[in-house]
Parts: C-alpha cells; structure tokens; sequence
C-alpha cells in the first residue's frame, strides 16, 4: 500500500484506516484506524474541531519510536456507515416520471446559489460541457443507445463516448446534490441519495441509461454502466 | 518513548490496545524532530485534482499534484468508484484534504510548515503494483526532495 511504499522510500508516514482489518494484514507504519465510511476521512464536514482531533490524533502517531502501530479514534462521526445505493433507494418506489431536462432547469436557481456561497467551489465540470448547456446534453443521453452510438457534438477531444457517459452522469450527479444540499440543507448523506434515485427524473434517466448500457456487449459501456448507476 | 500520560487520550489508548506485533519487513522512518519544526504534506488516494487537470480514469495508478495554495474551489474529486458519498467532499474540502486544517496547524505553530505541492492517487485499486513500485516511490522521492520532514495520508 501507499503508505509502506513511501516509507520504504526513506519518509515517515502516518495514515487514516477506515478498515481496521485491512489496516492489520497490511500494516501500515503509522495507521489510525477511524470509523467513518469512506468519503468521510476526517469525519464530519464542516466540523473543524471534530476534524481536528481527528488530525491531531494520527499526528500523535509520530511520536513512536518504533512501528507498526495501530491506533484507534474513539469516536463516531456523523455519517452512516453504508451508502445507499440506486439499487437499494429505487426497490421500492415507482419510478418519478417527468422531463429531466425540465427538472433540471427547475434545480438550476439552487445550484447557482450553492455555487455563490461557496465561492465557486463545485464537482461539475468532469465533462467539459458548461453547465449552462446541460440542456442539450440530458437529451443526448436520454437517447442514447450503445447499439447504435452517436457522438456528442460538444464532446471534448480525445474522450471516448463511454467515458464521456461517465463524467457527464458524474456532472449531473453533482449538480443535483449540490442544488439539493442548498434547497434542504437538512438533509444529508443517505436522504440526500434517497431524493435523487426515488424521486427526481434525473434519476430516473440516469437508472435507464445504465441499465442500456449494462445491456451492450461492448465492456467499455458496461464499464460505463457500474459508474452511473448501481 | 513518551510516557503514555504525555499521549492524548487517543494515542495512550491506543498503545494500551494494540496488539504488539512487529514484522521485520515493515517499514518504519523515525521521525527525529518535533511536529513544530517539520514540513508536512498531504498525500490522499481519494481521487482528487486541480480543476482542468485530467481526471483519474479506472484502474488508474497515476498521481496528481496539487499545490498547496490551491484554492478550495479548485479542487475537485473523481475517483472512478460510486461506493462513497461525494457530498461531504462537495460540502468540505477538508473531510478528504485537510488543507485548511492543516494551515490553521501551521499558524498555530503546532506544525512547522506544509509542503508546496500536495499529491492525489486514487484508491481502491485491485493490483496497485505500479503505484507500489512506481508513482509512489516517485511522490516519496518528489517530497523528499522539496525538504519534506514526513507525509499525512487519507483515504478517499
């Protein structure tokens, strides 16, 4: 693992483990094992004293005079241990129907503000298309069909189609979860998951078009598939 | 070794149960000077970059620089795997790169310095052989280079 590679190399390390099984089969030089899920290494967002023990915690390690060590963070974060997957939230729900890219032009006031009161921080933007065109680009994928696979006119050079797929879901992904967090900023984690897989449209097209791709023979689409939807 | 009552609470609890097993292939570097004097850096496998750079494509065991000034903004993730919650990372940087915590440290006197560049692979790879043998040597080296003291690493 990285960690052992760079200290091999000659530099100290000290890690955040989110499995501690894994941590004790690999062993690690210096490892805090942290039980938060994973994208929650420092354990709760917008909490900078929690996020500070956390570091100061693993910082500590530093102190051995001699390794491995594993230590372990007393306390639980916020977030649930599992993430809800489109699998899971849609089992029991009736598809939401309605046009995505109506939808999303519905969303489009919230995600403007999320942006403004983050100074511009956003994950849209894997793409290459700006968001304001994203119009154009639901349409496309709502058409599209591996078996007969049309290009993207705006698609940038040198992205094949099933990876541009992929970043595109991504894109869209996060400009609903960004809209939604500054619409309902109540919810969080496995809610903010639930809305979009059960009940927005986006969704909906998103669940479709994996399931379309998942169907091709072609493994690029199939790999497309497994990063769009689960 | 520090007497354990010097230790946060966390780090004497962690002496008291961990298991004593120690291997001679482990790799282990001391780290010879105090948190105050050392410049660290920030190495995640969480699939982050600068906004623009090339994003992580599957099974990629590439790295990523990113400086350390970067703004928050300009960070941005895309690790291949959808088996995460991205939004804490859309909320905070932080939850995944620490950068500004580690700042606060810096200001605060408690660590000496960070590092100019900080690094990003992306984990969850099933064979990491190259970043094993290859692109994490390599960082290592890079750090090494710039003058860094030692290395805090996080997950995605």
């Amino acid at each position: 693992m990285l960690a052992r590679a760079i200290e091999e190399t000659g530099l100290p390390t000290t890690t955040i483990v989110l499995i501690k099984e894994h941590a004790e089969r690999v062993k690690p030089p210096r490892a805090l094992f942290a039980p938060f899920p994973f994208g929650f290494a420092l354990g709760n967002p917008d909490d900078p004293p929690f996020q500070h023990n956390v570091l100061a915690a693993a910082l500590d390690l530093f102190q051995q005079a001699s390794g491995p060590v594993l230590a372990v963070f007393p306390e639980d974060g916020e977030a649930p241990a599992q993430i809800l997957q489109a699998s899971g939230a849609r089992k029991d729900v009736s598809n939401a129907s309605g046009d995505p890219a109506d939808e999303l032009t519905g969303v489009r006031g919230y995600y403007e503000r999320w942006n403004e009161n983050h100074d511009g921080r956003t994950l849209v933007g894997l793409s290459g298309i700006p968001q304001r065109r994203f119009r154009g680009l639901v349409r496309y994928m709502q058409e599209f069909d591996p078996a007969a696979p049309t290009d993207y006119a705006n698609k940038p050079g040198g992205v094949t189609i099933p990876r541009f797929l992929r970043l595109a879901s991504d894109d869209l992904k996060s400009f609903y979860m960004e809209a939604r967090m500054c619409q309902r900023p109540d919810q969080q984690n496995n809610d903010l998951q639930r809305w979009f897989w059960t009940e927005t449209a986006m969704g909906t097209m998103l669940s479709d078009l994996a399931g379309r791709l998942a169907a091709s023979e072609e493994q690029p689409y199939q790999q497309a598939a497994t990063g769009i939807a689960r | 070794m520090p007497r354990l009552e010097d230790l946060t609470e966390v780090a004497r609890q962690g002496h008291l149960n961990f298991p004593a097993f120690e291997h001679d292939d482990a790799p282990f570097v001391a780290l010879n000077k105090p948190l105050s004097e050392v410049k660290l850096a920030l190495v995640t496998t969480a699939g982050l970059h600068v906004a623009g750079d090339m994003p992580f494509t599957n099974g990629d065991q590439t790295y990523r620089v990113i400086p350390s000034d970067t703004p928050a903004r300009d960070i941005v993730q895309s690790h291949t795997s959808i088996g995460f919650d991205r939004t804490a990372f859309m909320r905070d940087v932080n939850i995944s790169l620490p950068i500004d915590r580690l700042r606060e440290l810096v200001e605060h006197g408690t660590v000496g310095s960070m590092s100019q560049n900080f690094y990003s692979f992306m984990g969850a790879n099933r064979s990491p052989k190259v970043i094993e043998e290859e692109t994490g040597p390599e960082v290592a080296r890079l750090l090494m280079t710039a003058g860094v003291d030692a290395v805090f690493l996080t997950p995605s």
